[in-house]
């Protein structure tokens, strides 16, 4: 509980950008196919380039707030790609 | 072995030696005051003993607990970096929940420091403002030991001496290493105090040395 309170503080500055990305690049690449489906499917691989864009490239130094409760870059990569999978494999599979 | 314990570290980027069998404790109650020129290793040093950066050798332990990771020194140590390291896009009320630990973040949450704050993001307030944000953050954590790194940077002298005083109120059951180039406050506060100069740390027995050793210049009036 602890970890995902931690992890969820992180996570957030991903998911509304990586969300509103997804659903404008399903709307406009996927033509009338299923919109919530392939925004799932653009969801799994956007979350992570935000990641490495808000994070890795912008704000590095935001890492030592999450080193201090024990989430290495590691941990956080590890959080994002399986949070990821889990919320947009959901989509997708709708 | 009790305390914060740090023996054997080495560190080298490139060809370049940073750190020669480096050793130094902190007990409970201690602050241990690393002064140093720039590029002398200060900041490499603390991140070595947090976890976040590898050395070539290292041997750091808390109590009967070895340091290897950031996962092993969560519980035990926390590190003030020198550049601001609050999230921006959440409030500074659910930082302080996450950070600190029910207890203090109960206790900070009325603090005359950081209420005025509780509803901001961090993007909204001032460097000096933050700063001192972190440093109260960083003190009043669940760790035992802390790492702070040019914690008085962008802060305001009044500030400065209240911080100061939330350290010195921590004393009895926590320990600091503290490295700053505001060396008077560093001297003023610290319980012991090393210089560190090539590669090497060396233990400070008075003022007088820091002049002998190349950190002050030659005429520095020695005060006690």
């Amino acid at each position: 509980m602890k970890f995902l309170n931690q992890f969820w503080v992180f996570y957030k500055k991903l998911i509304i950008p990586s969300a509103i990305v997804s659903i404008v690049i399903a709307l406009i690449g996927m033509g009338n196919i299923n919109i919530i489906a392939a925004s799932g499917t653009v969801f799994i691989f956007i979350t992570p380039f935000f990641h490495f864009i808000f994070y890795d490239l912008s704000n590095p130094k935001e890492y030592y707030f999450y080193y201090n409760v024990g989430l290495s870059r590691w941990m956080l990569w590890v959080g994002t790609i399986v949070f990821s999978l889990i919320i947009g494999g959901v989509l997708a599979l709708i | 072995m009790t305390g914060l314990h740090i023996d054997s570290v080495i560190k080298y980027f490139g060809i370049k030696h940073i750190l020669n069998d480096i050793f130094i404790t902190c007990e409970k109650g201690e602050i241990v005051g690393i002064l140093g020129r720039n590029g002398s290793g200060k900041s490499t040093l603390m991140k070595i003993i947090f976890g976040s950066i590898s050395a070539e050798n290292k041997f750091v332990m808390v109590g009967s607990k070895p340091i290897n990771t950031l996962a092993d020194s969560a519980d035990t140590i926390r590190y003030l970096p020198q550049s601001g390291f609050l999230p921006t896009h959440v409030n500074i009320r659910k930082l302080i929940s996450v950070f600190c630990g029910k207890q203090n973040a109960q206790f900070l949450f009325t603090h005359e420091l950081v209420k005025p704050y509780l509803d901001k993001k961090s993007e909204e307030l001032s460097g000096g403002q933050r700063r001192i944000l972190e440093i109260v953050m960083t003190i009043y954590s669940d760790a035992q030991y802390f790492l702070l790194d040019e914690p008085f940077n962008g802060v305001a002298p009044i500030q400065v001496d209240l911080i100061k005083e939330l350290i010195r109120d921590q004393l009895p059951n926590k320990g600091f290493i503290i490295t700053d180039h505001d060396y008077k406050n560093i001297l003023e506060l610290s319980t012991k105090i090393v210089l560190m100069k090539d590669g090497s740390i060396k233990l400070i027995k008075n003022q007088a040395e820091l002049i002998e050793f190349g950190y002050l210049p030659v005429g520095s009036v020695i005060s006690h």
